[in-house]
């Protein structure tokens, strides 16, 4: 369903081994889906209990970590300390590219505390904030002092920081790259095409409705409450734990141990809570990397945690874009032609954008897809990489033409979209929000009406699906508690919740009977939670390990009971012999149990998991026509997943995914000043993130319809459509098309200005 | 925490700029307003110049010993004058207390958030010097005995928490405002913990938690 994963490779010519078959998956390679073909069981075997059966999952359960979380217990890697330890800063270039001529440490070791103070050895530095220089001392203070104390010589070097300077005649270049044969250099770099443009634009402008638009988005950070970084504890033994706020305790694991020059074995990775991600936190990153040196020189456990302005300007963001669309739309809403050339801004990276039309249909389309670049950070993944962004071209342009076609917005979209799950997703939205009884749905409202009130709606996709990366183990004792393991981490979305839920729900126990142990390269392994793939990775193998738990006890208590294990049953009942009628419940089932209790590995299995969700949603918004202000009054959200494992959590994510696009649609915005080059929004000062003030009437929906009895990950697609939903429901309220996010007061004004000399 | 120096050279400074020094702490520590930057001032610069005997550093920082009552409890640690409440419970005592958290040093976010004689109070924008003398409740002392207070319970109940990073601050502005007006109103709760970010997007089981112990407050259902 989710076309935009890159494929590897095709499906292999080779036959699968007997009793396999060849099977598709997704893995999240640093937070980006790749498609992968791998051998799977051909056969079904028991598969997960029917929706209507079961006790725990796909009912609201509290999450099991939630009481360490309101009394402050939590422990994130900001929060742990040691004897001895010291705080680590880095010193970031205050220009957006400077040669470092040199950099006197002396005065900075002076100071008392202080005890470290290292140049990074960056000859050139390629973007605004790059970090220089660290420092470490016994406090904080200290650390700041240190970094006030070094003495830095730069040369100067040309820079630029906008689109509009990246591509001007003469700009200074970000790379220095010889152009090909015949160009001239250009911050400019093609990726991708699709389509055939000529044929295309005709088909644009040979309809009876066209247009052709810039729709732009900002650059958008993630904004994690907790700053990437990690506390490595090595104090000189043989043996070191690294605490790490990151997405893949995996990902830290294996580069730190080296880094720290001690075997893996002897390194611990910690992440039993992690306060955000959404797509920036794998890897050991620069301040991993400098947390172990320092370590492993200081032999003094190291606490490198970035400052907020570290994170705005080094931690990566979500690429800007701007997207030049031409669309053609018949009579009856059929999109005719579309021609998309798209720049992405992801600073010295690259950025990320999964190609036009989108999920629509349009009868001849055309996509090129190219990245500027300037002297700002690597955009990283962010929660739906590139999705956002595509969606708020394709679902402007929709409605503009719809408009100009004199139709109904909710109908057009219908009859572009071939998957009918969308149908029935938008029917949902649209009653839920009040869309038929609304008075203007082919027409925009009046642009004089002091409080103007409007609709929009916008889909999404996403893959979701797992890959066979996570071991989990499974353990009862002889007292009948049970634990369920594995080394993979829980980012908020309630990982250790459905763990033990999915235990409790097959042996028949309740949640609180299982503990579910997470985030340590002790347990099995996991891959890394990154393009919602984790649930659909996790959940499955827990399911085989908890299978093999239930197969293992029948086993082992059979003949103690004097019967045969297929004679046995388990459930909220107890343990029951269906040949003898014996009930024993579960404490004196266990106790029957060797004295070493019992132990199992599960591993993935492609038939409990399945990938492609969808997502529809709408938005009812007011603009005060006075003053250019959007108020977003409620937003409803339709998305199917599988089976719900949580509903509670799967409601807040969705909550989550809403709140973060109408942040987005209003708010957000890096900003930097083009000729001095300075960032004026690296706090929450100048960054603005939506509020409780800001919060209108949110409506989560879980898509029931949606019978597919497989979990899929669903995080990502609850993200995409809420800011193009806003945008279009802007502009029905009284007929303003900001085309450029965030939809502050001024541009409002400026176009409802327009509006009013027009007519 | 273990406070070691690196400091070696002994080179003792004139009796009358320890005595300075040691005066400035004072002035902060009966909180003359702009004691905090003066003396963060004249730290740093003392710092700079000044290599000291390593018992003498702490000083020679411009560090004192101040007691602070937290949770009922009397808590000792050094600060500087410039050095803020949340540093002095994150950082400077030990056990360290670090369920308020440190995100945006600003005072932008809440998430640092702490009472002070029951108001709430930023602890990244409050010197630890201006603590003392008065009650300083954190979200370490909201449970009594292990038992989650109502409105913990409730944000447990209506998954009020995701990444949790945010969570303590929330739970401490919203308990100042319901321990204020106990049948609060949801208006009254937005604009309680307007002061106060999540970036996962909890605010609306947040509200759905906090109207609940409201609402038990009023007699109404929860």
């Amino acid at each position: 369903m989710s076309r935009f994963p890159v494929l590897l490779q095709d499906e292999p010519k080779t036959p699968p081994a007997p009793g396999k078959k060849w099977q598709k998956v997704t893995v999240a390679e640093n937070g980006q889906e790749v498609e992968k073909w791998i051998e799977v069981d051909a056969a079904a075997t028991e598969t997960w209990p029917a929706r209507s059966e079961m006790r725990l999952l796909n009912h609201a359960l509290p999450r099991v970590d939630g009481p360490t979380k309101v009394t402050g217990a939590a422990q994130y890697a900001h929060d742990m300390r040691a004897p001895g330890m010291v705080y680590a800063r880095f010193l970031r270039c205050p220009k957006p590219a400077a040669k470092i001529l040199s950099i006197d440490t002396a005065d900075a070791l002076k100071l008392p505390r202080v005890v470290a103070a290292d140049s990074l050895n960056v000859e050139r530095t390629s973007y605004l904030g790059q970090p220089i220089a660290v420092v470490a001392a016994e406090t904080p203070d200290a650390a700041e002092d240190a970094l006030r104390a070094l003495r830095v010589e730069y040369g100067e070097l040309g820079w630029v920081l906008t689109h509009e300077r990246a591509l001007a005649d003469g700009a200074p270049q970000v790379f220095d790259k010889k152009p090909k044969e015949g160009e001239s250099p250009s911050n400019r770099v093609a990726e991708r095409k699709r389509g055939d443009r000529d044929a295309s634009r005709a088909a644009v402008e040979a309809a009876p409705f066209w247009t052709e638009q810039i729709y732009s988005l900002p650059v958008q950070h993630h904004a994690c409450l907790e700053t990437h970084g990690l506390m490595v504890d090595f104090r000189g033994g043989t043996e070191a734990v690294v605490h790490a706020s990151t997405q893949g305790t995996f990902t830290v694991h294996g580069d730190a141990a080296e880094a720290l020059g001690l075997p893996g074995a002897s390194v611990r990775a910690n992440v039993q809570h992690m306060g955000g991600g959404f797509g920036s936190k794998f890897g050991l990153g620069v301040e991993g990397q400098w947390a172990c040196e320092l370590s492993k020189r200081l032999k003094r456990p190291v606490h490198l945690l970035l400052t907020r302005a570290d994170e705005f300007l080094f931690a990566g963001n979500r690429s800007g874009a701007v997207q030049k669309l031409a669309g053609g739309m018949a009579a009856d809403g059929t999109l005719l032609g579309l021609s998309a050339e798209v720049d992405k801004l992801g600073g010295v990276g690259s950025g990320s954008y999964p190609m036009q039309p989108y999920v629509y249909k349009v009868g001849q389309s055309y996509c090129a897809v190219s990245r500027v670049h300037t002297n700002t950070d690597s955009a990283r993944a962010m929660r739906a990489p590139g999705h956002p962004q595509a969606s708020f071209g394709i679902e402007s342009l929709i409605d503009e033409l719809a408009y100009a076609a004199g139709l109904d917005l909710l109908e057009v979209r219908k009859k572009n979209l071939e998957d009918t799950v969308y149908h029935r997703q938008l029917e949902r939205a649209a009653r839920e929000i009040g869309w038929f009884e609304h008075p203007h749905r082919s027409r925009p409202g009046s642009h004089q009406a002091e409080r103007a009130v409007g609709i929009g709606f916008a889909v999404a996709t996403w893959g979701g699906g797992g890959a066979p990366t996570c071991q989990v183990e499974i353990r009862i004792q002889r007292d009948g508690s049970v634990t369920t393991s594995c080394g993979t981490q829980d980012l908020g979305t309630g990982t250790r919740t459905y763990m033990a839920a999915i235990v409790a729900e097959v042996l028949g126990l309740p949640i609180a009977a299982v503990e579910a142990r997470i985030g340590s390269s002790e347990y099995g392994s996991a891959n890394p939670s990154g393009g919602s793939t984790t649930v659909a990775s996790l959940a499955p193998a827990v399911l085989d390990a908890t299978f093999q738990a239930r197969a293992r006890l029948f086993e082992l208590l059979a003949p103690a009971l004097q019967t045969q294990p297929e004679s046995l049953r388990i459930g909220v009942d107890g343990l029951l012999d269906t040949g003898s009628g014996r009930r024993l419940d579960w404490k004196q089932a266990c106790a029957l149990l060797p004295a070493e209790g019992l132990r199992t590995n599960g591993q993935w299995k492609e038939a409990f998991q399945g990938r492609g969700v969808h997502g529809a949603q709408a938005a009812k918004v007011e603009v005060d026509t006075l003053t250019g202000h959007v108020r977003v009054l409620k937003m409803v959200a339709v998305q199917d997943c599988g089976i719900p494992l949580n509903r509670l959590a799967l409601e807040s994510q969705i909550n989550g995914g809403m709140i973060q696009a109408l942040s987005y649609a209003l708010f957000e915005e890096r900003i930097l000043e083009p000729w001095l080059g300075a960032a004026l929004s690296a706090d929450f000062e100048g960054y603005k993130l939506a509020g409780t003030l800001e919060m209108p009437e949110l409506v989560p929906l879980i898509d029931d319809a949606d019978t597919r009895q497989v979990v899929i990950g669903m995080s990502e697609a609850a993200i995409v459509p809420g800011h193009s939903a806003i945008a279009n429901a802007v502009h029905n309220a009284c007929g303003v098309r900001v085309r450029d996010l965030p939809l502050t007061s001024d541009k409002v004004l400026m176009a409802l200005e327009k509006l009013r000399t027009q007519s | 925490m273990t406070m070691e120096s690196n400091d070696s050279a002994a080179s003792p400074e004139p009796l009358s700029r320890r005595v300075f020094l040691r005066t400035v702490g004072a002035a902060g520590a009966a909180g003359a307003a702009g004691a905090g930057a003066f003396g963060a001032a004249v730290a740093a610069s003392a710092a700079a110049q000044a290599p000291a005997a390593p018992k003498e550093t702490a000083k020679l920082a411009g560090e004192l010993e101040i007691e602070l009552d937290v949770n009922g409890a009397r808590r000792t640690c050094a600060v500087e004058p410039r050095t803020t409440l949340l540093s002095a419970l994150r950082d400077r005592m030990d056990p360290a207390l670090t369920g308020a958290k440190l995100v945006c040093d600003n005072g932008n976010c809440g998430a640092c958030t702490v009472l002070l004689d029951g108001e709430p109070v930023y602890a990244c924008m409050t010197l630890a010097v201006r603590a003392r003398g008065r009650k300083i409740r954190t979200i370490e002392g909201i449970a009594k005995d292990g038992k989650l207070s109502e409105l913990q319970q409730a944000f447990c109940e209506h998954d009020a928490s995701m990444c949790g990073f945010c969570t303590p601050g929330f739970v401490m502005s919203i308990t100042a405002c319901l321990e204020q007006k106990p049948g609060a109103s949801l208006d009254e709760i937005k604009r309680a913990c307007a002061g106060n970010l999540c970036r996962c997007g909890t605010y609306p089981h947040i509200f759905e938690a906090a109207l609940a112990v409201a609402r038990g407050a009023q007699g109404g259902p929860r």
